[in-house]
This record gives structure tokens, C-alpha cells and sequence, in this order.
């Protein structure tokens, strides 16, 4: 079965982002996932008020990094959230976002060892146990918890290059493949694979997300135009070696991410271009939408997350993608959650 | 007159469509930052418990709509056909 996730930015209004959560459930998304950015809406207010008002789809950050906020209080935040939601919480944890840590002069240093530890420290505290470490990049003398976590928390970890997919795959219950085409995903799974190989996993144990900027209306036009903003983004944070794949130049890329810090949208907006929109996203009309996930779901993922833009008219597309996305991937028990 | 008696002016028969229009107007308004926090919260409630399209989902999704974007939501209860009910708005 493919599952269906779906992300929002809480760049909007609170009550906008928990309506659109609720729609999502209602219409048989089976998770949510809440961006970290400093400069939106914090993304645990979102996800406690979004908990408090859904009934059963699951939830959490995607991604929270661990260059902004410590590791041993994403533990504490998804600890308590869970305790808000039960079973539902789920986290999602990568280096961040190249942009906004740029913006205020972070560099995700180390990323392996700080995402193996985020990891270690985040299941650790809320399993309950007293937490100890010293580690490459952190160090915790003693702590735990006080307060009690009823259920195991699955940790997912965003990824795009070769060894931080491998790593995720290793060490996380889900990895986030930040890719939206099945070229990405497929190479992406070459490395997941020697993950899951070193930690003596079975592949099937482990949550394959897609994670996709995601577009979807009526006319190609119209989700082309709502996805560029967010395509930028993707552009400007990614690695040279994806970029290069795509036949995108660094120099390009840099050029996206300073216009997007010095904030003028229009300059970096218009360096996107068609190819940058097939390769960064999912984006069509329904049929071109349907055929695109099918190949992403042939090369081995086990959940789509339709990501920030989601359409021009959020609530439409939501509605898009139930009645003609979902009916090609699940049955109605399954849209249903029975 | 109290906004709940006037949305009760609104036929059942059209209570679906109304909500309809109603979020619409709600959520893509340029002015929904003047949506109150209290009423924002009941009407997540109303949605969660699928109670939009009910007689006191209505009153709360007019209550919002009149207050962010009064212009837009009379049209809209023009268009739906509800006069009696823009001619009672209009007159307070």
C-alpha cells in the first residue's frame, strides 16, 4: 500500500494551517508533517494545536535539524506532543534548511555524527531512560525525562545525499528522501539499501517517503506557477551533486539562494525554470500528477508526501488529490483508515 | 436581530452550499488576520465534528465571514438566493 503524507509551512494564519490539517485527515492523509523554519510559525505550537483538533493522523516536525534546537528538547517537544496525541507522533529530523541557517550564520557542521546523535538522544530521552553521552558533537552528563512516554516514537531522517541516506536507513524507523524524481529516488535507493544492509534490517521494515514539492490543478499552468517559489528553495539548498544530475549549475543555485536572502523574490523566482520544475517537483494536472507518482512508487517508495505548495488553492487541491490522486493508489477502506 | 436568528433564515436545503461559500470566503480572504482567535478556535471545532454545514456551524461561519470580509459574503448569499436573509444584514 502507498501511504499518502502531506507537509504545510505554517507560514500562514494558525486556525488556515489547523483547518488544511484537518481537511487532510478527513480525507485520508495518513500523515502530517510541519516545516521548522525560524522565520514561520513554530513548528510544535502548530503541531500541539493541529493534534488537539485531528483524531488519528499522525504528525510531526519535517523536518526539525539539530543546529537550531538541541536534540535533547525535540526529544522533550515530540515526548510531550505524544502525550497530546498518543501513537500518533512521528518525527522528522534532517540538517535543516540551507537558506534560513545561512541567514542566521549557522553551519550544519559535522551532519553525520549530528544527526547519529540527534538520533541516539531523541530516542533515548523518550524512552525514558537517563540519558548519558559524549559524543562527537554533543555531551549530556545525566538527564531524563519527568514524565513518562507511552509510546515509541518513530524517527524519521530527511536525506539527499549518499551518506546521510544510508545513515537514515541504518539508524531510522523512515527515511525523508528529499527528491520529487524517480532518477533521485531511485539513486537514492542504492544508498538506503547499504543502510539497511550494515543495520541488518529487512527493507521492509523501513518507511520510504518521497518527499516531494508537490502541485496540483486543474491547468499545468496554474500548479506550475504555485510550485516556483518552492522549487527556488530547493535549488538554492541543493547539494552540487544532485544539481548536477539535473543539469543545473551551482552558480545558478547560488545566485537563487542570495537573491532569496537579500529577499527579492522576483529575481530569484525567475531563474526557474520548466526543466527545474519536472526535476524539483510533482506538479500537473491530476492525470500528469497520477503517472508521476507511479514511478515514484515503482522505484520502491512506500509513502508520498505532498509538500509545500500543494496547489494554488490549498483546500481545492487537497480535495483534487482525494478524488483522483488516492482512488489510484488505495483502496476506499484504506482512504477511509478502517 | 442576533446573528443566529438570521442564519436560521437560511434553508436547510442550502446549508451545504452556504458553508461552502462561506469558507471559501473565510479562508482566501485578504483580510482573515481579522478573524478572531475564540471564533477561529469554534469553528476548528465545528470542522473536526464535520458540523460546518449545520445549523450552528453556520452561524459561526457567518459571524466570521461578516466580520472579515462583509462586502464578499453578502455577494455570495446573493448568489446562493438568500435575499431575505441580505436584506435583514443589510438593514442592521
Amino acid at each position: 500500500m502507498t501511504a499518502f503524507g502531506i507537509e504545510f509551512v505554517p507560514r500562514d494564519l494558525y486556525w488556515k494551517t489547523t483547518f488544511y490539517a484537518i481537511q487532510a485527515e478527513k480525507t485520508g492523509f495518513n500523515t502530517l508533517w510541519i516545516t521548522d523554519h525560524f522565520n514561520n510559525r513554530n513548528v510544535y505550537v502548530s503541531l500541539a494545536i493541529i493534534s488537539a483538533y485531528t483524531d488519528k493522523i499522525r504528525l510531526g516536525p519535517g523536518v526539525t535539524n539539530p543546529y537550531l534546537i538541541h536534540p535533547i528538547v525535540t526529544g522533550q517537544a515530540v515526548s510531550t506532543l505524544n502525550e497530546i496525541a498518543p501513537g500518533r507522533v512521528v518525527c522528522g529530523i534532517g540538517v535543516g534548511d540551507r537558506t534560513t541557517l545561512h541567514m542566521v550564520d549557522v553551519q550544519p557542521s559535522k551532519p553525520l555524527s549530528t544527526i547519529r546523535e540527534s538520533v541516539e538522544i531523541i530516542r533515548g530521552i523518550s524512552s525514558g531512560r537517563k540519558m548519558k553521552m559524549e559524543g562527537k558533537v554533543f555531551t549530556i552528563l545525566g538527564g531524563k525525562l519527568n514524565f513518562k512516554v507511552e509510546t515509541k516514537i518513530p524517527i524519521f531522517i530527511g536525506a539527499q545525499g549518499p551518506k546521510m541516506l544510508a545513515l537514515a536507513a541504518e539508524i531510522g524507523d523512515g527515511v525523508l528522501i528529499n527528491a520529487s524524481h524517480p532518477k533521485d529516488i531511485e539513486r537514492a535507493m542504492m544508498f538506503i539499501e547499504k543502510g539497511v544492509i550494515k543495520a541488518g534490517k529487512k527493507l521492509e521494515d523501513l518507511d520510504i517517503a518521497a518527499y516531494t514539492s508537490f502541485s496540483v490543478a486543474n491547468k499545468l499552468e496554474d500548479a506550475a506557477k504555485a510550485v516556483k517559489p518552492v522549487v527556488a528553495y530547493i535549488v538554492a539548498g541543493c547539494p552540487e551533486s544532485i544539481l548536477g544530475k539535473h543539469g543545473i549549475s551551482m552558480e545558478t543555485a547560488t545566485k537563487i539562494r542570495q537573491a532569496i536572502v537579500e529577499g527579492n523574490w522576483k529575481e530569484a523566482f525567475s531563474y526557474i525554470t520548466e526543466e527545474m520544475v519536472e526535476a524539483f517537483s510533482i506538479c500537473g494536472t491530476p492525470e500528469m500528477v497520477v503517472e508521476k507518482i507511479s514511478r515514484l512508487v515503482k522505484v520502491g517508495t512506500t509513502q508520498i508526501v505532498a509538500g509545500s505548495p500543494i496547489g494554488p488553492n490549498i483546500r481545492k487541491s487537497i480535495n483534487t488529490i482525494a478524488a483522483e490522486v488516492f482512488p489510484q493508489f488505495m483502496s476506499k477502506e484504506e482512504i477511509e483508515g478502517d | 436581530m442576533a446573528l443566529e436568528k438570521i442564519a436560521r433564515r437560511i434553508p436547510s436545503s442550502s446549508w451545504e452550499v452556504t458553508s461552502e461559500r462561506l469558507i471559501d470566503i473565510v479562508l482566501n480572504s485578504k483580510h482573515a488576520n481579522k478573524m478572531p482567535s475564540g471564533l477561529a478556535k469554534t469553528i476548528l471545532y465545528y470542522w473536526q465534528r464535520d458540523q460546518l454545514a449545520s445549523e450552528i456551524g453556520l452561524q459561526r461561519l457567518l459571524e466570521a465571514s461578516l466580520h472579515i470580509d462583509p462586502e464578499k459574503t453578502i455577494e455570495a448569499l446573493k448568489e446562493l438566493g438568500l435575499q431575505e436573509l441580505v436584506t435583514v444584514l443589510e438593514s442592521h
